[in-house]
């Protein structure tokens, strides 16, 4: 078939019918606001015949709010534009219920620009209402939503910090009555005292060095989430008589152990002795505890092409894999039965030190031993 | 922030008085786009824009100064006073006619006299005066505002479309006119359907003109003469302009009867 057959065989297009049977509705009103045309469609969906509306404004088809919205905005937007686009209105059907609608509407002005008639065409809207409507429902839900979880998320903010404020506070109020301990303990030990007494002082005074490295760690944690950071000193030091002094305290607190010490140094290095003194005592003492008694621990310390490496060794049962991923996560506790006696914060402290000189802390862990492998750049 | 800038204050015309023209609830100044320009070879004409409305400083809303009409008086002053102006001429379209009316008893001598389109002082029936509404449509209107934003706001920004027979309007004004916050829309909805100035108007002092129009559903012919009856030197012209806007509708009438008031 061709273009032409197609066309003669059409019916034609009844203008007459299109304008009162299309499938939306229309409205002409005159210059002053009156209804003078309306079409079928139009009336049948506000239940009243076309005769009957002619005449009326198109504020009475409207609800009161719809009106005076109508009067206040979209009149005066038709009279400066010429024109308004998807305007959503009320009509109210001749058994008072309410039709939402989509009206466009334009004016038709004559050559000297006077205006002649302002037609309407209307889409119904129920629809389209009811899914705006779910989304302003929607938005105040989120609304709702967002302001509990912000709520939420500052009291847990607060919460967060009077608990690091707290173990700031509590890591300093622990350090004088521990030091009076320490001083204590001194004192006595320089006196005459009995065997069984001078065992009991050296216990005491292993537990006071135990306990002053946790205060450390929990201080440096408390200071690290405040935003402080682990702050270095470095200045180039021998290493080797502090690394000494570190092992031998700890030697001290665990006089049954064996730890095999090699320490191989070409000089002076740049470091915050301090802070590597913390480190050592953090692998070492963690070896000391989760290592089996019966085999030494051993520790080696050197400086190899360029940089320091220094590893901690304990022979014992492996860290299992998925303790492994957890390992230098703060209030890291290990597997259940092993014993747990530190706060968990150890190797995250050591870990940070040895980031903050720009090294790393490693971890080898099979049947044979277990090894923490810190290295770190000579400069 | 300045005034100027807060209420994007725009004046015109170098005459000797100056003509204020105040917008109503819905859009901004260009509502007397057809009117103001024919008073700017007699007068020093000023337009501004309610906070709130067309391109003033949204910034600037505050919902507890403009929880009330005398909130957006005040700004009036402060627009008078910060252009050294006295002995005005205002003209305030719908709630702007109230505003002006508030306005001039904190300030009697800034007005000279007050020209009030569809003035009404309370829009809610009560007892043997006729507002117009009952408290259940404000309800309803305000209610139709919380439910269906999203539909007033979209409506409020109109596409943007070539509009070869109205040149006059650049693309840049078709954008702006009858766009409101629809929050703002919302208070500024409220403060002016639920005012009740009645007991103002029996004080004010400057000579008035009310420009009534015929099927204003906003504000009837009663509540014109209400108006009319209520303040003590007013005269009352009835426009053959139909609707709430005569300003839009009928510019010519309107000019017309300003200029006789004012001659």
């Amino acid at each position: 078939m061709t273009a032409i057959d197609t066309q003669s065989s059409m019916p034609a297009e009844d203008l007459e019918d299109l304008y009162e049977n299309a499938p939306c509705g229309y409205l002409s009103l005159q210059p002053d606001g009156r209804i003078v045309k309306v079409n079928r469609t139009l009336s049948t969906w506000i239940g009243i015949p076309a005769e009957q509306l002619l005449g009326k404004r198109l504020h009475d088809l409207l609800n009161t709010s719809g009106r005076i919205f109508y009067e206040t905005h979209f009149a005066p937007l038709l009279r400066m534009q010429g024109f308004f686009n998807e305007v959503a209105l009320d009509l109210v059907t001749v058994d008072g219920k309410k039709l939402p609608v989509l009206a466009n509407a334009m004016e038709r002005r004559a050559e000297d620009g006077a205006l002649l008639f302002t037609r309407v065409t209307m889409l119904q809207a129920a629809e389209r209402r009811r899914y705006e409507r779910e989304l302003v429902e929607a938005r105040a839900a989120a609304d709702a939503a967002g302001a509990t979880i912000k709520a939420k998320l500052a009291f847990e903010q607060q919460t967060a910090e009077l608990r690091e404020e707290f173990i700031a506070v509590l890591g300093h109020d622990l350090r004088n009555p521990l030091a009076s301990i320490s001083a204590a303990a001194r004192i006595l030990r320089k006196e005459k005292q009995t065997d069984r007494a001078i065992k009991v002082l050296d216990l005491m005074q292993g537990s006071v060095v135990r306990m002053s490295g946790l205060i450390d760690n929990v201080l440096d944690f408390a200071r690290g989430r405040l935003g402080g950071g682990i702050t270095l000193e470095r200045r180039a030091e021998h290493l080797e008589p502090l690394l000494r002094q570190v092992i031998e305290e700890l030697r001290f607190s665990h006089l049954d152990r064996a730890i095999e010490v090699t320490i191989e140094f070409d000089g002076p290095i740049n470091c915050d002795s301090g802070r590597i003194g913390q480190l050592v005592s953090n692998l070492l003492g963690n070896a000391l505890t989760h290592g089996t008694p019966d085999e030494p621990v051993r520790l080696s310390a050197a400086t190899v092409d360029g940089k320091l490496e220094l590893w901690i060794a304990n022979g014992g049962a492996p860290i299992s894999s998925e303790a492994m991923t957890g390992l230098f996560q703060p209030f890291f506790k290990g597997e259940a039965g092993t014993s747990q006696r530190g706060l968990g914060l150890g190797l995250h402290i050591a870990s940070e030190i040895a980031r903050a000189h720009g090294g790393t802390i490693t971890v080898s862990s099979d049947d044979k031993e277990t090894r923490f492998t810190f290295v770190m750049p000579l400069d | 922030m300045t005034v100027i800038d807060r209420n994007h204050v725009q004046v015109r015309g170098d005459g000797p008085c100056a003509m204020i023209f105040s917008h109503g609830f819905g859009c901004d100044q260009n509502m007397w786009r057809f009117v103001a320009p024919a008073f700017e070879d007699d007068f020093k004409t000023v337009l501004f824009d309610h906070v709130g409305a067309g391109r003033s400083d949204l910034a600037a809303y505050d919902a507890r100064k403009y929880s009330s009409l005398a909130g957006y008086a005040d700004d009036l002053v402060e627009i008078c006073r910060a252009l050294g102006l006295t002995q005005t001429v205002f003209v305030g379209h719908s709630v702007s006619a109230m505003i002006g009316v508030i306005a001039s008893l904190q300030a009697p001598e800034l007005f000279e006299s007050l020209v009030l389109v569809g003035p009404s002082p309370r829009y809610i029936n009560d007892d043997d005066y006729l507002g117009g509404f009952s408290a259940a449509d404000i309800d309803d209107l305000l209610t139709s505002l919380d439910d269906n934003h999203m539909g007033w706001s979209a409506a409020m920004a109109p596409v943007i479309m070539g509009n070869p027979d109205r040149p006059e309007l650049s693309e840049e004004l078709t954008n702006s006119f009858c766009r409101t916050d629809p929050e703002i829309a919302k208070a500024f909805a409220r403060v002016t359907f639920t005012s009740d100035n009645r007991s103002d108007l029996p004080h004010v002092t400057a000579r008035t003109l009310i420009l009534q129009c015929r099927d204003d559903i906003i504000a009837s012919e009663e509540v014109g003469e209400f108006v009319h009856r209520q303040v003590p030197n007013s005269q009352l012209v009835v426009l053959n302009a139909s609707g709430h806007c005569p300003n839009l509708s009928a510019p010519d009438e309107v000019i017309s009867a300003i200029r006789r008031f004012v001659r």
